[in-house]
């Protein structure tokens, strides 16, 4: 992803509220880390499996905090039994930030990938998790307050996916 | 040692501290002796932990007790690494292990029954207070130190395992009650909103 994409969506989640992010490095969005550690606005918690990032996240959301957790789509499928007994049964609003492996707009689409791809959003409707694609910076600002604002409306998590340019 | 003794011990210790309890008999026990709006009731495995994490973490100025299990902390025992590494002073994480998977109409040893140690493994991820209880008295010596001290602890307690539990008449009190009730009693003691009707 571009240095300037990175910013924008880290403005972006700061604009909207969000402080407190729960995150497992991977390859597609990994440029908005150390800007985000940067800010002291965010408070930052590396977790070793996107299923605490979850977890981790809605304790900090019951305690007050306007939270993100940051994953690889394959996450979503690690994480699901976390995102369904914690966040969409107990009704906890957490902003998922997911990049979109596998997807058809993937730039570093491969046959290790795909699978994820294809499956990811009949998992987050299986879940009932309400899903955005980004595929740019267009709107971004508007598009992430529109997230947390769904997800705060709702009380529920709400997944923000990101692919093409973001994948770059 | 007893869970249900320890509990009855503890409960009226309690103050302001922030309970998270996760599924099953536990669940049942502190919810009968524990009437406190700042107690959460998980009421699923391998969660409580990290919620505890996320609201010990949110709130670094009041205490969070977590009361795990043997099963539900060998569910996500990815929670441990991640617990030393952040290391909140403000925690304190009881595992009620009594060495087996007990519902109500099974009971079938759990790997801390075999070779597994606990509080091995909670050391080995780098949680320095980690320690193994197994009488009453230790239990309460521990939980002291939980209630005045700050610093991570991590005590695996080795309790028989009990059904008076199935004994105790359930709560009626589902899960969105308990966390709106939660959440209400800590916008009012910490003077800020969290839950609020517009996005």
């Amino acid at each position: 992803m571009e240095q300037k994409l990175a910013e924008g969506l880290v403005d972006a989640l700061h604009a909207a509220g969000v402080n407190f992010i729960t995150y497992l490095p991977e390859t597609r969005l990994s440029e908005i880390i150390p800007l985000l550690q940067s800010d002291p606005s965010f408070q930052m918690v590396p977790v070793g499996s996107e299923a605490e990032g979850v977890s981790i996240a809605a304790g900090a959301a019951l305690g007050g905090k306007v939270v993100a957790s940051y994953m690889e789509g394959t996450g979503v499928y690690v994480s699901c039994y976390n995102i369904l007994t914690v966040g969409v049964r107990y009704g906890v609003p957490m902003l998922l930030l997911v990049s979109y492996v596998g997807s058809f707009a993937d730039r570093r689409n491969s046959f290790l990938y795909v699978q994820r791809g294809t499956k990811l959003i009949p998992q987050l409707e299986a879940l009932d998790v309400q899903y955005q694609v980004i595929r740019n910076g267009e709107g971004l600002e508007r598009k992430v307050k529109d997230a947390v604002r769904m997800m705060n409306s709702l009380k529920q998590p709400v997944a923000l996916l990101f692919t093409e340019d973001f994948t770059l | 040692m007893i869970r249900y003794d320890c509990f009855e011990w503890l409960a009226p210790q309690m103050t302001d501290q922030i309970v998270v309890t996760w599924l099953s008999g536990q669940r049942v026990e502190w919810a009968h002796l524990s009437k406190r709006d700042a107690d959460l009731n998980l009421g699923s495995m391998g969660n409580a932990l990290a919620v505890g994490i996320g609201l010990a973490l949110a709130l670094p100025h009041r205490k969070v007790f977590v009361f795990e299990s043997d099963g539900s902390v060998l569910l996500s025992l990815f929670n441990l690494p991640t617990l030393a590494n952040l290391n909140p002073p403000n925690m304190a994480v009881f595992v009620f292990d009594h060495q087996a998977y007990s519902g109500t109409r099974v009971s079938y040893p759990s790997e801390t029954a075999g070779k597994a140690d606990l509080a091995a493994i909670a050391r080995g991820s780098g949680i320095e207070h980690a320690v193994t209880v197994t009488e009453l008295d230790d239990f309460k010596k521990e939980a002291t130190d939980a209630l005045n001290q700050s610093g991570l602890r991590f005590v695996v307690c080795k309790i028989e395992e009990t059904v008076g539990h199935r004994k105790i008449t359930r709560s009626n009190v589902d899960l969105l009650e308990t966390k709106y009730r939660f959440v209400r009693y800590l916008e009012r003691t910490e003077g800020k909103p969290i839950f609020q009707g517009r996005g």
